[in-house]
């Protein structure tokens, strides 16, 4: 026996009883009145279950402890806000189901079809509303959403089938007095008398009920035939008397019926709105939702919609205002557009419209939802976008940095030393984590024909070990990205280039080498290896003499760049400067970045080497005019534009982009990104922050653009801006300017140190020696004997010591075919032309002298026991996983990506390195969620 | 007794004639509103509106009702802020109720990157004329005490672009009070009737063949949304324009209780409370181009997902329905208005997701194009040919959440 409260009163359920059987056990009728259908199909039952309202009484289980509010339609409407607790923020748990057929509705038919497809052999789910499964929707996939009776959700996916037996809703009645309770339809009448509830003097109207034992019912008016006709109920509050008429020979007789209810059967009407949302999925409609829809008489009087109110007058009145379609009706009405979704009115509505002289327009797509599952039901099996996290994410959070969303990466943003970071570069030396920015090896015989096609500058003339600032454009002429791509110095496994990206630009980088790779046919290798390095930029005049007293022997040149062992850690050392000082990026294992990092604040100390967040980066690069792509550019930026002719090369044979940069420089030029100075100080208003951005650009009286970036006075004086200026009608581009009343001037190239000579500074390292440490240990990675280890308990996920080979197909067959790696590894195809192997062997790929091979760091791993991968992997992983044992799989789980190697009695999952804390965070999460109460 | 049923419209249906001085193809909002601006402000009226379904059947009644200016190019700022004021004088001026509400609408921002965007946007918009703020996080919470200021613990809410002049008004309301207003001065709307070709007199478009028979016509408009392609293609014209699905959805209805509109281009979606009270959510487009009416499961679950770190209040409600849109989108998020380079045949399209809130102003200006065959300054930038001259619109502002 369960103990619920209605509006504070006691309410005892019996075992089995729905919530409404329950309430009206007692007594207490739902507000609103109306006939109540117990199907689901109409909106007279709802109340607030536990703070949830539009809640069908009808459809949910009585349980002990409910607490339920009749507050609804016909009282007040809902509060947005619940004074009930909620698990706010929290997605409800799913689960994933797979099978070969799900049959929705276990009738009579839906049974036998089940029943068949299980004799068949086949994997056959059934959901079913009387055990309390709501199914929603049925979405492209195939995908069916249900909600169940323990507060979970259920994503059904079917290989085969989709059977819709959803049965048929009864017609209510619209007349005067249908919103009076002691109203129900017929086959409510026979569940409430199974329920052993009395329904007093009880009169049928139309068919005869089955299902209710003879001496049930007082009379009988079959009507519907014979001349019949319902007028009305009538009742103060709850039916009193029904009103029929009969039209025969003799004329029209009215008969008065006292009574306590009236059991209606006024026809059906199929329920098979899930089959609507569903026509070109493989579904199937059986029993009475494939029967043809019965046309109830057209209403005279009465409430035709009773969630959004809407009376037969109120059809009346919009049709006689010119409202003749079906779709203007229910628009202009309401009608069908609350909770039963047209379940009640739209016989009605139909009726109406054919009596009118409208036309029925063939049955139409239904939309979902079928039924109302709430925001957080919905939310079931989603995650928001995952923030991938740089190696030394721990290290900046330790020195105090306040990390930023930024292009998909977490960033330090600021150490909270704004000026000292600033003046760390300008005048000493500064570590920059620039980890987040796009990395690509590309080797092959095509490698440099390739490169040629897809970047504007000269692929030719870069020398091994030198490198070169490239854009990256659209077919349009339009910049996608910029970067910078070296030749590799060692030339003995052929042409091998490296070409990074923006850490914004990084997400689609690969795929969009990769379509042009397609386009083009090229014979090339593609190594995504964004994650597997990590990089820090050391920046300012000291840059150096750090190196040295990090270990480093022999430093590139300017545009140069070479391999180098920096503190005890295998880098590729680049020289360039975003910032404009001596500069250094390092790229290195994901793994080592730590050390690196570590040993390089400590080799520094004796400069008072300090981190430099990206805000101060912004300020830094804006002082040499450097563009940053997605907030100096549009999605009409060509380079003339953005004053990057410079970077643009017409004469080398066609590139993408090249055709359409002929093509628009044929056109006079409208705008250009300048660089703006200006000594005036900014209005007292906006000292706070890059306060010009956004700002209008006047030239006289005429507006003449606005300022893209602002960073504020500089140390030195004057604060430089960019911004699109447009021409005058001359045709130039004016010297002087006004930015919110301040006086600025164009100047022609960067505003710090306009020669380069910092960041083009000669070095001079001989006098340094290694400082602070006695000595650089190399890091050794453990090799990780994967298939030795047990699942740990709880969970944690590991970084992975692995090797990563692109080659090309055939080469890798061959190579897996005999694998020269220990016994112990494992090896996963992760694309035809990509291998990673779980261990660190010095690989031969024999078929392909073009292969990449790299040590791989940016994996973490985690063993899973079988109970807890499949209780994982039911709530996580969407997609239907192998049957075979043991398999390899990878795509989404929990929201990322992952690679799963299932074994008999383990899966070890595998996620990329910058995402293993958020899939820490959702595993941990998803095991300890509670199963959900099956009762 | 509801007081959302529509008690004021009366539209006057007339049979096609063989011949209207302006032929409008699609009798949306901006179609309506054309026919309306002609008859209203330009006096000409023997127009006729053709429609292959019922008025107001496609975007206009699928969109989620935002009006607002906050765009991020001059150009588009001027226009939308046209749009907005027009918008604020159309009950008055039709005398009907559409349900305008100035709500003021908040874009948040969750990261130093969206705080500088959201900075440059207040500054732009209202440069141009459409008042825009960057407020801080406690300016915000008053705006919006539902907002989780913490986002859930991982998208805190670092400030936003407040433009209160943001409002919405019932979509079906502003076609039919468009549709009556031009209905009542002499304008034909015929509905059920497809457009099945264009007429060609020499280069020159001079009518359409439509289910009802042949039209001619001084002027053929089309103002077709989803399908613009092949209207143009009968025109000889090949249009810059991909389709794509947006998709929205709404709750049961509650009490009112949730002020402005509100959005975050990082967790891309957005919501408003509607006048009858239900919680209307949307958000970006679906990648694929698409033609489909068919909404998505991805797209519900998602956005409820991102809308609860930011509006947890929103985790009991339930959602009543979901639905789907077909937006033509243009290479530079930017409409395309005006003459076509084709005599007699003019364009208005590239509604993209920003159709509703430049209904008044779309009809107005193109209107205005119509009756005096100069082309109004307000939207001589959006014309088709900036393609050609590299003269694109882009605008990154509408780019986002719309």
């Amino acid at each position: 026996m369960a103990t619920l409260l209605v509006d504070g009163q006691r309410v005892e359920a019996r075992a089995g009883d729905s919530l409404l059987v329950a309430m009206l056990r007692t007594g207490v009728h739902p507000i609103g009145g109306g006939c109540l259908c117990m199907g689901g199909d109409c909106p007279n039952c709802l109340v607030t279950v536990d703070g949830v309202a539009y809640t069908r009484s009808c459809q949910v289980p009585a349980r002990d402890g409910m607490v339920v509010r009749r507050e609804h339609l016909g009282g007040e409407e809902p509060a947005l806000l619940s004074d009930e607790p909620t698990s706010a923020g929290d997605a409800a748990p799913v689960r994933h189901v797979h099978c070969d057929t799900v049959v929705i509705g276990q009738g009579d038919s839906g049974r036998e079809v089940a029943r068949e497809a299980r004799d068949a052999g086949l994997d056959v789910v059934t959901l079913d509303a009387r055990d309390g499964q709501q199914v929603t929707g049925v979405y492209p996939g195939p995908l069916v959403v249900a909600a169940d009776r323990a507060g979970r959700v259920l994503h059904v996916h079917p290989r085969r089938e989709i059977v819709v037996a959803t049965g048929a809703a009864e017609i209510q009645p619209i007349v005067p007095g249908s919103d009076l309770e002691g109203l129900v339809t017929a086959r409510a009448a026979a569940e409430l008398v199974a329920a052993g509830i009395d329904l007093g003097r009880a009169v049928a109207v139309g068919e005869r009920p089955a299902g209710l034992p003879g001496d049930a019912l007082v009379a009988h008016f079959p009507v519907g035939e014979g001349g019949w006709e319902l007028v009305r109920f009538e009742g103060d509050g709850r039916i009193e008397a029904v009103i029929v008429r009969r039209h025969g020979d003799a004329g029209t007789t009215e008969e008065r019926i006292e009574c306590n209810t009236a059991v209606l059967g006024l026809g059906r009407n199929p329920c098979n709105a899930l089959a609507r949302m569903a026509s070109d999925l493989p579904v199937r409609v059986v029993g009475s939702a494939a029967m043809e829809p019965e046309l109830p008489p057209c209403p005279g009087d009465g409430t035709v919609c009773p969630c959004s109110g809407v009376t037969v007058a109120d059809l009346d009145g919009v049709w006689e205002r010119g409202f003749h379609e079906m779709e203007l009706l229910k628009r202009a009405t309401l009608a069908g557009t609350g909770t039963c979704q047209g379940g009640v009115c739209l016989p009605y509505l139909r009726s109406f419209l054919l009596q009118r002289g409208g036309r029925l327009q063939p049955a139409f797509t239904a939309r979902p939802l079928n039924r109302q599952l709430t925001v957080r039901e919905l939310a079931a099996g989603a995650h928001t976008a995952v923030t991938a996290r740089s190696p030394l994410h721990d290290e900046h959070l330790s020195l105090g940095a306040r990390m930023d969303r930024a292009g998909g990466w977490w960033r330090p943003w600021t150490y909270d030393r704004k000026d000292d970071e600033y003046r760390s570069v300008r005048e000493r030396v500064s570590l920059g984590d620039v980890s987040s920015l796009g990395k690509m090896a590309i080797s092959g015989p095509d490698a440099e024909a390739f490169l040629e096609r897809i970047v504007p500058t000269r692929v030719a003339t870069i020398r091994p070990g030198r490198c070169r600032y490239v854009l990256m454009l659209d077919e349009r002429g339009y910049l996608l990205d910029d970067g910078m791509l070296c030749r590799e110095a060692d030339q003995d496994a052929g042409d091998r280039f490296f070409l990074t990206s923006t850490s914004g630009g990084s997400g689609f980088f690969e795929l969009w080498l990769r379509d042009w790779v397609e386009a083009f046919s090229c014979d090339v290798r593609i190594l995504n290896q964004t994650a597997s390095l990590a990089a820090i930029n050391v920046t300012g005049p000291l840059a150096a003499r750090l190196l040295a007293r990090a270990g480093a022997r022999e430093l590139p040149a300017f545009g140069r760049h070479r391999q180098a062992r920096i503190a005890g850690v295998d880098c590729r050392v680049v020289r360039l400067s975003f910032t404009g000082e001596l500069s250094y990026e390092l790229h290195h294992p994901a793994a080592d970045a730590r050390t690196l990092w570590r040993r390089l604040l400590a080799a520094g100390a004796g400069f008072n080497v300090q981190p430099h967040g990206l805000e101060t980066l912004l300020r830094l690069r804006l002082e040499k005019g450097h563009i940053v792509i997605g907030h100096d550019t549009d999605y009409d930026s060509t380079p003339r534009r953005l004053a990057h002719e410079w970077a643009v090369n017409l004469n080398k044979g066609d590139f993408v982009g090249r055709q359409a940069i002929l093509r628009t420089n044929k056109q006079p030029l409208d705008k250009r990104l300048v660089t703006l100075l200006t000594d005036d100080p900014p209005p007292r208003e906006t000292v706070e922050g890059p306060s010009a951005e956004g700002a209008a650009i006047h030239d006289g009286e005429r507006y003449a653009g606005y300022v893209t970036s602002d960073a504020g006075t500089t140390a030195g004086g004057g604060a430089p801006m960019l911004g699109w200026l447009y021409l005058d009608a001359e045709g130039s581009l004016p010297r002087e300017v006004t930015v919110d009343g301040r006086t600025a001037r164009r100047v022609d190239g960067p505003t710090y140190d306009p020669e380069g000579e910092r960041a083009r500074a000669a070095v001079d390292i001989a006098s340094e020696s290694p400082q602070n440490v006695r000595e650089f240990p190399v890091a050794r990675p453990e090799a990780t004997d994967l298939t030795a280890e047990a699942p740990a308990e709880p969970p944690r996920l590991r970084r992975l010591e692995a090797t990563r080979v692109s080659a090309t197909p055939k080469a890798l067959d061959a190579l897996v075919e005999q694998p020269p790696w220990p016994a112990g590894a494992l090896a996963f195809r992760i694309a035809p032309d990509e291998l990673l192997v779980t261990a660190t062997p010095d690989l031969e790929v024999a078929g392909d002298p073009h292969a990449i091979v790299e040590r791989e760091t940016a994996f973490s791993y985690v063993w899973l026991d079988e109970a807890k991968a499949e209780r994982f992997l039911e709530r996580e992983c969407e997609w239907r996983r192998p049957d075979a044992r043991p398999a390899f799989a990878q795509g989404e789980v929990a929201g990322i990506p992952a690679k799963l190697w299932f074994e008999a009695w383990r899966t070890l999952v595998l996620t990329p390195a910058p995402f293993a804390a958020a899939f820490q965070r959702r595993l941990t999460r998803s095991l300890e969620e509670p199963d959900g109460d099956d009762a | 007794m509801n007081e959302f049923v529509e008690r004021q419209m009366k539209l006057t249906w007339r049979p096609p004639k063989k011949s209207y001085d302006v032929v409008i193809v699609g009798a949306g909002g901006h179609g309506l509103a054309t026919a309306y601006y002609l008859a209203t402000r330009h006096g000409m009226s023997n127009v006729a509106v053709f429609e292959r379904g019922y008025i107001g059947g496609g975007n206009s009644g699928r969109n989620t009702t935002i009006i607002r200016a906050n765009y991020g190019i001059p150009a588009a700022v001027r226009f939308y802020q046209r749009s907005v004021d027009l918008y604020r004088g159309l009950e008055e001026e039709t005398d009907r109720w559409l349900m305008h509400q100035q709500k003021g609408i908040l874009w948040m921002a969750h990261s130093e990157a969206a705080v500088r965007a959201e900075r440059m946007r207040a500054k732009l918009n209202t440069e141009f004329g459409a008042e825009t703020e960057f407020v801080g996080p406690q300016q915000v919470h008053e705006l919006c005490p539902q907002l989780d200021m913490s986002g859930g613990g991982r998208w805190p809410v670092l400030g936003a672009s407040y433009h209160p002049q943001g409002a919405t008004a019932r979509h079906d309301r502003v076609v039919w009070a468009l549709a009556e207003g031009a209905m009542q001065r002499g304008a034909h709307v015929h509905q059920n009737t497809p457009v099945e070709g264009l007429i060609l007199d020499g280069e020159r478009v001079a009518g359409v063949r439509t289910a009802a028979g042949d039209v001619a016509a001084g002027a053929v408009v089309s103002a077709v949304g989803g399908h613009v392609s092949r209207i143009a293609a009968m025109a000889g014209l090949r249009l810059p324009i991909r389709t794509h699905r947006l998709q929205a959805f709404v709750t049961n209805h509650y009490r009112q209780q949730f002020g402005p509109i509100v959005a975050s281009s990082e967790l891309f979606f957005y919501a408003s409370q509607t006048a009858r009270g239900e919680m209307l959510l949307g958000a970006e487009i679906d990648p694929q181009p698409s033609f489909s009416y068919r909404s998505s499961h991805d797209f519900v679950q998602d956005v409820c997902r991102r809308a609860l770190c930011l509006l947890p209040f929103m985790s009991n409600l339930r959602v009543l329905r979901q639905w789907t849109g077909v937006c033509d989108m243009s290479p530079d998020y930017s409409p395309i208005m005006g003459q076509t380079g084709v005599p007699g045949f003019y364009l208005t399209t590239g509604w993209g997701t920003w159709g509703f809130k430049a209904i008044p102003a779309g009809g107005e200006q193109m209107a205005e194009l119509i009756a005096t065959g100069e082309v109004p300054e307000l939207i001589a930038p959006f014309g088709l040919d900036r393609f050609a001259r590299d003269r694109t619109m882009a605008d990154r502002g509408s780019a986002g959440t719309h």
